[in-house]
């Protein structure tokens, strides 16, 4: 894992303590309401329908279990008792009160992390695969250039004040989990025809009320020039990226409205200038600097097969199912991925209490080689847990209703917070997705279902992600009556597709069935090894259509 | 603006002693600051001039355009500018600061680029960095605290026009 060094240590300090005269500044009255909007916005602090809402950056989902430990205390000492992990790797606290926010940045820079651009119209958190280091055939772990880019981001003096927010995602693997192609930069780690390293570049990807995927403008770039060409990219964006609509502000339009060759033009123009006056190579010993804090953990030599991991399958059948669903094949011999599901049936998307956060801060210092990771899809990692011991594990996530084995199926839905927290929210998101959860509680059939990627947004701007759900689901308000939207087809990885509209908006009462009828009829089209998604791409929307609104 | 505002230049207040001039004012023999349009449309007869001259580069001017002026127009006239003043229509608006690094960095503007329009103290350093040396600000706020804005933050990890190389290569002695 990263460590920061004392430049570092120095850029979070010097933020906390700016943030506290500013916050004193509004304390005191010297700064209006309106005059503190865009400085607490730049680090995180959102004033939400009931309270101030803090943000927290964790770079790249990846935390130490020291931090995760911060993280507990935090909920406990700040807020009430828990933290939501979000669809940006990060975590939110609902309730801290606006005086204490700087002892809290205080402590959480005392663990190296901050606040920093999680919010406001600049470059954001750097998302990358929860799996990276741990999966096997992957290019390069895409943490060290995301670093690099969480360090040449933060306080950008030309960036800090876009047409719009800015995310960037970077996968080192083949399959997409970070959802590179819904970013406005995604990043896909590659290996050219000389073997060399580098790096393809996607842009104008977004959800939002005009969903697009992402178009690929190059295809290679080598790691010296990825900062040069990243800035060519804002500079074009700053440039030209619209300011009269926020709406229409995001890079996703840009390049809808300026067309992919164009924007590949203006941009290689950039790029050309940046790159010749060499200003932005990254030096080697810097990526050679921070590629050794990513070097693999010091795993040990363990056979393939574990004798204690198999016995433990065949003599407890809820541990077997477990490991199918939350449990991925790791590199190394004889380890494991654990993947712990925040969806617990009828509880909260994402939200964790304190004393979960310190188990699970726990389990990662004795069992996985002190690492915690955060998934974009609300759920938690334990990336590297020898087979051996992948038991001990499962009994006490059990232990803290950390354990429900539903890895990428109907109940493992997003949700953004809606209208219980978010003063933007048409409709409410949360009780829905418990009330999916609930309703598809029995396991074997959720087995039977399969995967199925359930997002739900309540309002158009997406932060459930629902033009990507395999079925998505939106809230909208109608003459104040909360009304769902539903789309089929969606999804985030390298296959990347925008969900379409079924018809006419459900009301709420008429949501789950309208999802069990979905899940019916697709249950009686499929055939062998068809997940819904594959289904739904063979026969259409047509024959749900049918079913949805028969009478 | 309605407030009264004052010049600080590289680090001290000083007499602002240009006017800034609407399109239709002759222009006399002190040191003016026109529009873009007038510099194009009357450079020939203000290359004979002598006194200094300045121009406004406007961001989402009304009704023109939705972006703004595009200072790479200013080209060919840059030998005649003793000043640029870049206008932030509002704090948000940070078109301004690519504007400021593109003329130093790539069109080697050497004279002073004057930040102008809502101006607010989180924005100095920032500016500062991207190459702007002179902020037309509230006249309430004293030399001091606008030195004080600028090191609020005593690192930077990216190299910009203020010869901070960057952390990123600090590091490495480079």
């Amino acid at each position: 894992m990263y460590r920061y060094d004392e430049f570092d240590h120095k850029i979070v300090t010097d933020r906390v303590s700016q943030f506290r005269g500013q916050v004193n500044r509004r304390i005191s009255g010297e700064l209006s309401e309106d005059a503190f909007k865009p400085l607490r916005l730049m680090n995180g602090v959102y004033l939400q329908l009931h309270a101030y809402m803090l943000r927290v950056a964790i770079p790249y989902g990846t935390v130490s279990s020291k931090q995760m430990r911060m993280l507990a205390h935090i909920a406990r000492k700040y807020d009430r008792g828990y933290g939501h992990f979000t669809t940006r790797q990060n975590i939110q606290y609902n309730w801290p009160a606006l005086d204490r926010i700087p002892d809290l940045l205080e402590e959480l820079a005392s663990e190296e992390m901050h606040a920093i651009q999680t919010s406001g119209n600049c470059i954001r958190n750097v998302t990358a695969d929860q799996y990276a280091g741990a999966i096997a055939d992957e290019i390069e772990d895409p943490r060290i250039i995301s670093e690099i880019i969480r360090q040449w981001s933060t306080f950008h003096p030309e960036f800090s004040y876009l047409p719009r927010k800015f995310k960037i995602a970077v996968t080192g693997h083949e399959n997409d989990r970070a959802a590179i192609k819904l970013h406005d930069i995604g990043i896909v780690i590659v290996r050219n025809d000389k073997g060399e390293t580098g790096y393809e570049v996607h842009v104008g990807g977004g959800q939002g009320r005009s969903p697009f995927i992402a178009k690929k403008i190059t295809n290679f770039v080598p790691a010296e020039k990825l900062l040069a060409y990243l800035e060519a990219v804002m500079r074009v964006y700053n440039m030209l990226g619209r300011r009269d609509n926020s709406y229409k502000a995001r890079i996703k339009i840009l390049v809808h409205e300026t067309g992919e060759t164009e924007m590949r033009r203006l941009v290689d123009e950039e790029f050309e200038r940046i790159d010749a006056s060499q200003m932005l190579s990254l030096p080697e010993a810097e990526l050679d600097r921070i590629s050794a804090y990513f070097a693999p953990p010091n795993y040990e030599n363990l056979p393939a097969q574990s004798e204690a991991f198999e016995a433990a399958k065949g003599s407890n059948a809820e541990f077997n199912h477990w490991v199918k669903t939350n449990l991925v094949p790791h590199k190394t011999p004889g380890y494991g991925i654990v993947n712990i599901s925040l969806k617990p049936i009828g509880g909260i998307p994402g939200d964790a209490t304190d004393v979960q956060m310190d188990v699970i801060a726990d389990l990662a210092e004795r069992y996985a080689l002190d690492e915690v990771r955060v998934t974009h899809e609300q759920n938690l990692v334990l990336p590297h847990v020898k087979l051996d011991e992948a038991k001990e594990v499962y009994d006490i996530l059990c232990a803290h209703d950390l354990a429900t084995p539903n890895i990428g199926l109907i109940s493992d839905s997003i949700a953004c917070p809606g209208l219980d927290y978010c003063n933007l929210a048409n409709a409410r998101s949360i009780p829905l997705a418990q009330e999916i959860s609930t309703h598809f509680a029995d396991l074997d059939k959720q087995y039977d279902i399969g995967e199925l990627k359930i997002k739900i947004s309540g309002c158009i701007n997406a932060c459930g992600h629902h033009h990507v759900g395999h079925i998505g689901i939106l809230g909208v308000d109608k003459k104040g009556t909360e009304f769902y939207q539903i789309s089929l087809g969606g999804s985030a990885d390298e296959q990347a597709s925008l969900g379409d509209i079924t018809g006419q908006a459900f009301t709420e009462d008429k949501v789950v069935d309208a999802v069990d009828t979905i899940v019916e009829t697709y249950l009686n089209l499929r055939q062998p090894e068809e997940r819904f998604l594959d289904t739904y791409r063979r026969v259409g929307m047509s024959p749900f259509k049918e079913q949805l609104y028969a009478d | 603006m309605l407030t009264k505002t004052h010049l600080i230049s590289n680090g001290a207040v000083i007499d602002d002693t240009w006017v800034l001039l609407d399109d239709e004012t002759p222009l006399g023999d002190t040191p003016a600051i026109i529009s873009l349009d007038r510099l194009k449309a009357e450079a020939d007869a203000l290359r004979l001039r002598n006194a200094k001259l300045g121009v406004v580069i406007r961001t989402n001017t009304l009704g023109k355009t939705k972006l703004g002026e595009d200072v790479r127009e200013l080209t060919p006239y840059l030998d005649m500018l003793s000043t640029i003043a870049i206008d932030f229509p509002v704090y948000r608006n940070g078109r301004g600061y690519s504007d400021a690094r593109i003329l130093r960095e790539e069109m080697g503007f050497e004279g002073e680029l004057r930040a102008i329009g809502e101006v607010l103290f989180d924005q100095w350093s920032f500016m500062a960095r991207c190459g702007f040396n002179t902020f037309e600000i509230d006249a309430s706020i004293p030399v001091e605290t606008f030195k004080e804005a600028l090191n609020e933050l005593s690192e930077a990890y990216q190299p910009a026009v203020d010869n901070q190389r960057g952390v990123l290569w600090r590091r490495h002695g480079l």
